[in-house]
C-alpha cells in the first residue's frame, strides 16, 4: 500500500505568536517551525499502518516556502520512505494548493492520502477536501483509525457519542483528526538516514496548473482580547470560598 | 444578497448555531434556511444535493455552521463551485462586493479580518452570534443525492461513557479537568459539577493522552475548541495548547493548588485551592445558589 500525505510547515504550537509592525501577517522573527499537528498525526497513522506491514510506502509532500524543506527532512527521519517539495515563495490560494497536489497525486498513485484535518496556522481545514474533490475521490473527515482490506479501506470517524465507520474503495482521501498513538520522534538512526535522502524539488508554476483561485486577503490581524485582571480567591475555608464563588458567578458574571 | 443557510438538527432539535447562523443570514440579506436530509451525514451525497440547490438559487453566500460535519460540508461545497470559503468566522458583515469576516488563526492565537470575494461559502462559531429570543426559522428539506454516494456505512461504533450529558460543542458550561486530579477515577467530582452546572465534561490534553479519558473530550489546540458561557478548570496548569481552545470562553474560573499556574493569568475567578477540598464544596454551593433562584 502507498500512503500520500500532503503536510504543511507552520509555527510550533509551543511558539507565542505575535503580530508584525505592518498588523496583516504574524513576525516569523525567532519562529520555530514545525509540521502542523494534524499532520503529524496522519504520518504517525501511516507510520504505524508501515509498523505493521513494512512494505507500505510513505510519501510526503508539501507546497510551500524553500524552509519547508525541514518539515520534509523531519517527516523522513520519523520514517517516511520519500519526500518532495513543490516550491511556491508567494502564498499560492488553497483551491490552487489542492490542485497542484491533484497533479502530485496523479504521478504518485498513492492507494491512501493522509491529510491533517486542518493546518494550524490558517485553521482552514480546506486543503483536504479541495483535494478528494479535485480527484474527484471520496473523503472521510477527521478519523482517528483506519483499517485496510482488500482494495478497500475501514476508516474511523470520531463523533458525538462514538465513532462511524466508513468503508472506501481506494484509492480514496481521508483527514486526520488523532492517530492512535502520539506522534513518534525521529530516532537517530532516522535523522541519519533521512540526512542522506534526497528530496526533489519542483516550482509550483512549472506544474502548469491553473492557479486562479479565489484568494482571502488580509486586511488585519490582532491578538486576541487580552484576559486577565480576574479575582483570585485563596483564603477561607473550601465552604466559604465554594460560596463566594457561586454568588459571583450568579450576580457578577451572570452566568448561573 | 441572496444567502442560503444550512441548518443541523441534533435528534429533533435544530442547533442553537443554526438559528445562529439563520438570525445573521436574516439581517444581511434575502435568506433561506434549508436542511439535507439523510441517513447520516456524508460529503459526496450531502455536496452533490447543496451545489445544485446553490446553483439553481444563484445564492451569492451559503453559510453553515462551523461544526464537525458543517465544517467538512462548506469544505468541500467551496470546492465543488470553486468559491472563496471562510472556515469559523466569529463575525460577518457584508460590504460591496465582498464580505468583511474575523475569524480565529493560528489555533487562537492570532483574531485576522479578512476580505473574502463573493460568491463564497462561510461557517460560522458556535456562540458567535447574540441569539434574541426568536422563532425558529422555516426550513426547507432538500434530500441528500444517493446517487452521488461513493463511500458505504458500515457500523456506528458507541463510546459509553457520555451518557445524557450535553456535548462539548454545543455547551453554555464546560468543566474540564486536569492532571490535578490524579486519575480517571476522581472524575465523578468533574462529572458533578458539570452535572450541577448543566455543562459538558472537558480535559487537558495530559488527561486524554494518559488514557484517563476518551479523545473526544480532550479540549486544546488538537482537540476541541470551545466557547461557552462559562468554563471551569480544574487541575489544570494552563499550557498554551490548552489556553488555544477555551480562551474565548465568556468567564473563565480556574481551580489549582499552584498560585503560579498559567491559567490564572487568564482566568476571571481564580480559586487556589486543593480541587479535592474545593469542588465538591463548590458543586453544592452551585446546587444551593441554583436552587435559590
Amino acid at each position: 500500500m502507498k500512503i500520500l500525505i500532503p503536510l504543511k510547515q507552520v509555527p510550533d504550537s509551543t511558539v507565542r505568536v505575535k503580530v508584525a509592525p505592518d498588523g496583516k501577517q504574524i513576525a516569523t522573527e525567532g519562529v520555530t517551525w514545525s509540521i502542523s499537528p494534524y499532520d503529524e498525526y496522519a504520518i504517525e497513522m501511516a507510520l504505524e499502518r508501515k509498523d505493521a506491514d513494512p512494505s507500505t510506502i510513505v510519501a510526503v509532500v508539501t507546497v510551500g516556502p524553500a524552509r519547508s524543506r525541514d518539515a520534509l527532512r523531519q517527516a523522513l527521519a520519523m520514517g517516511c520512505d520519500e519526500a518532495s517539495l513543490i516550491l511556491a515563495d508567494e502564498p499560492v490560494a488553497p483551491l490552487a494548493v489542492a490542485r497542484a497536489l491533484a497533479k502530485i497525486v496523479a504521478e504518485a498513485k498513492p492507494d491512501l492520502v493522509l491529510c491533517g484535518k486542518q493546518a494550524s496556522d490558517d485553521d482552514q481545514g480546506f486543503v483536504g477536501p479541495a483535494l478528494a474533490e479535485a480527484l474527484g475521490w471520496p473523503h472521510v473527515a477527521t478519523i482517528t483509525k483506519f483499517v485496510p482490506q482488500a482494495g478497500a479501506a475501514e476508516l474511523w470517524r470520531e463523533v458525538e457519542g462514538g465513532h462511524e465507520v466508513w468503508k472506501a474503495a481506494l484509492p480514496a482521501l481521508a483527514t486526520v483528526h488523532k492517530s492512535e498513538k502520539e506522534p513518534r520522534y525521529p530516532s537517530l538512526p532516522g535523522i541519519m538516514k533521512a540526512k542522506k535522502k534526497e528530496i526533489p524539488e519542483r516550482a509550483f508554476g512549472s506544474l502548469g496548473i491553473d492557479a486562479t483561485a479565489p484568494l482571502l486577503e488580509v486586511l488585519s490581524m490582532e491578538p486576541p482580547p487580552a484576559r486577565g485582571g480576574g479575582k483570585i480567591l485563596k483564603d477561607g475555608d473550601a465552604a466559604t470560598t465554594a460560596q463566594r464563588l457561586a454568588t459571583l458567578l450568579r450576580d457578577e458574571a451572570k452566568v448561573l | 444578497m441572496k444567502i442560503l443557510v444550512v441548518a443541523e438538527r441534533k435528534g429533533a432539535e435544530l442547533r442553537r448555531v443554526s438559528l445562529e447562523a439563520a438570525a445573521r443570514a436574516k439581517d444581511l440579506g434575502a435568506a433561506t434556511v434549508v436542511e439535507i436530509t439523510g441517513e447520516r451525514y456524508s460529503p459526496l451525497a450531502f455536496t452533490s444535493a447543496l451545489a445544485k440547490r446553490v446553483e439553481a438559487d444563484k445564492a451569492d453566500l451559503v453559510i453553515l455552521g462551523a461544526t464537525l460535519n458543517g465544517r467538512d460540508l462548506g469544505a468541500r461545497l467551496a470546492a465543488r463551485l470553486g468559491r472563496a470559503y471562510a472556515a469559523d468566522v466569529t463575525s460577518l458583515e457584508t460590504s460591496g462586493d465582498h464580505l468583511e469576516v474575523t475569524r480565529p488563526m493560528y489555533a487562537g492565537k492570532v483574531r485576522a479580518r479578512l476580505r473574502v470575494p463573493l460568491p463564497a461559502v462561510v461557517t460560522i462559531r458556535p456562540g458567535a452570534v447574540p441569539l434574541k429570543a426568536t422563532a425558529a426559522p422555516a426550513v426547507e428539506e432538500i434530500p441528500a443525492d444517493a446517487a452521488a454516494e461513493k463511500l458505504e456505512f458500515v457500523k456506528f461504533a458507541e463510546v459509553a461513557s457520555s451518557g445524557k450529558r450535553v456535548s462539548l460543542a454545543d455547551a453554555r458550561v464546560v468543566v474540564s479537568g486536569g492532571r490535578g486530579l490524579r486519575g480517571p477515577e476522581n472524575w465523578h467530582l468533574v462529572e458533578q459539577l458539570a452535572d450541577a452546572l448543566g455543562g459538558a465534561v472537558g480535559a487537558s490534553r495530559a488527561v486524554t493522552d494518559a488514557g484517563w479519558r476518551p479523545n473526544e473530550e480532550q479540549v486544546g489546540q488538537t482537540g476541541k475548541t470551545v466557547t461557552p458561557d462559562l468554563y471551569v478548570a480544574l487541575g489544570i496548569s494552563g499550557a498554551i495548547q490548552h489556553l488555544a481552545g477555551m480562551t474565548s470562553s465568556k468567564v473563565i474560573v480556574a481551580v489549582n493548588k499552584d498560585p503560579d499556574a498559567d491559567i490564572f493569568k487568564i482566568a476571571d475567578y481564580g480559586v487556589v485551592a486543593d480541587v479535592f477540598e474545593f469542588v465538591p464544596a463548590f458543586t453544592e454551593a452551585v446546587r444551593k445558589v441554583k436552587a435559590a433562584s
